[in-house]
């Protein structure tokens, strides 16, 4: 929603138009957000600092549309949270009081937070060889991350890692989000329908969402293919994998994504992968930077860093 | 013809996966964290690319000789938010740059702080 439509909309703030100058009525406007200077092409997303002392407007009803970062909420010596390296943000493959483990664990019993594994989903979960941060990280030559081979991070691993920018668009009855990260995509249908009874699996799945209040939309996605793994540290999900996710519009400028797993298959309870997990709102006109899983850089990376750095030590 | 076919997929793959490491995308378990070297030299090519961002360094050691020396940071999009662009090096740039080293000892590392460009710190 624009600022003049939110101005638009409310009686009175029709009558304070009238009477207020024009240069006034846009400083009290429902955001200031819109006001900062970005770059117009590639823009970069504005973090922290760049929040304070801006006084977002209130949460449009039934509205989650606009370009939003969630990489913002670094803690003191973690990675920008959105981007997850070690894993879903509630479950992290880190050691206790070490966010930039070593590696080379052969499972994650030693993380503050571990998953409820059935014991497929334990066994599962250790034929899969991340090679990206996080205690049980293999060198790249041992791994077996479908993505390192470009293969789509399917969903929910988009929520989970790599999580960027993203631009949501709404329709009469679509809620469309477009991915930075491989600049992926997924409809979220509003027109009713029910999920599908026995999907044929695929990447990103089947999203049915409804608004539970004004500013709360409650997804729900099944048919995920189980050849994707739930983030870039291997967990993994079945066929049968369930995902909700809720996404709260906090105010003008804030939203909170809550995503709950439940995969009877592979864990023994349902459990959270994010809680209300921050995003924040860019200014409007943010063109989204592209970020490509380009096969023929890999393979350029690979023969000028990927095999080498693998290489056995020159005796 | 169909269990022919699967067959010989499988014998490609098979061929693909000897033939082939995995695509590469290193946490820590290429890299010695334990350690940090300085990398004094000549910038050779420069990659903006995915990926990770890369660069060649031309170093001497200590005996005079020319080690060619690869540094890789982070994608893209992370060393944009970070401050860096397509032209922060270039060819014939003279830099210093601190990085951890590859566990196999070969003259591989990954940035990890401090960095100079002909004699100016770069402050992303």
């Amino acid at each position: 929603m624009t600022i003049r439509s939110i101005w638009a909309a409310s009686p009175i703030a029709l009558l304070l138009f009238s009477v207020l100058p024009r240069a006034s009525a846009q400083t009290t406007a429902a955001d200031s957000l819109d006001q900062i200077k970005i770059d117009p092409w590639n823009s970069v997303p504005l973090h922290g600092s760049a929040y304070t002392g801006l006084k977002p407007g209130p949460a449009p009803r039934h509205d989650l549309s606009g370009a939003w970062d969630a990489t913002g909420d670094a803690g003191p010596n973690g990675p920008p949270a959105g981007i997850q390296p070690t894993g879903a943000y509630e479950h992290r493959s880190v050691l206790p009081g070490n966010n930039n483990p070593p590696g080379g664990e052969p499972d994650e019993r030693h993380i503050p937070n571990p998953l409820p594994y059935t014991p497929l989903g334990e066994a599962t979960m250790e034929a899969h060889k991340p090679t990206g941060l996080g205690v049980r990280s293999v060198p790249a030559v041992e791994g077996n991350d479908p993505v390192d081979i470009c293969d789509p991070p399917g969903f929910p691993r988009m929520d989970l890692s790599e999580f960027r920018n993203l631009e949501i668009v709404q329709t009469d009855d679509q809620v469309l989000v477009l991915n930075q990260f491989f600049r992926t995509w997924r409809t979220i249908w509003t027109d009713g329908r029910e999920l599908p009874k026995d999907p044929e699996p695929r990447f990103y799945g089947y999203s049915v969402g409804k608004w539970v209040d004004d500013y709360t939309f409650v997804v729900q996605t099944v048919g995920m293919a189980d050849r994707t793994w739930l983030d870039n540290q291997g967990r993994p999900h079945s066929n049968a994998l369930k995902v909700e996710e809720r996404y709260h519009r906090v105010d003008q400028d804030h939203l909170e994504l809550t995503v709950t797993i439940d995969d009877p298959t592979m864990y023994t309870k349902p459990w959270l992968a994010l809680n209300k997990f921050p995003l924040r709102r860019q200014p409007k006109g943010f063109d989204i930077r592209e970020m490509y899983c380009s096969p023929s850089d890999y393979l350029d990376y690979n023969s000028n860093i990927g095999n080498p750095i693998d290489a056995p030590a020159a005796k | 013809m169909r269990t022919t076919l699967a067959s010989i997929s499988l014998l490609v793959l098979g061929l693909l996966a000897a033939s082939s490491p995995a695509f590469a995308h290193h946490g820590n378990a290429s890299y010695d964290t334990s350690k940090s070297v300085t990398i004094t030299g000549t910038v050779t090519e420069y990659h903006w690319a995915n990926p990770h961002v890369w660069v060649k360094v031309d170093s001497k050691d200590a005996n005079g000789n020319i080690v060619h020396w690869v540094i890789e940071t982070q994608n893209i999009v992370t060393e944009v938010n970070a401050g860096w662009t397509q032209s922060t090096f270039k060819a014939g740039d003279q830099v210093e740059i601190s990085a951890t080293p590859a566990k196999n000892g070969a003259p591989f590392g990954r940035f990890n702080g401090r960095i100079v460009i002909n004699g100016q710190v770069f402050k992303a």
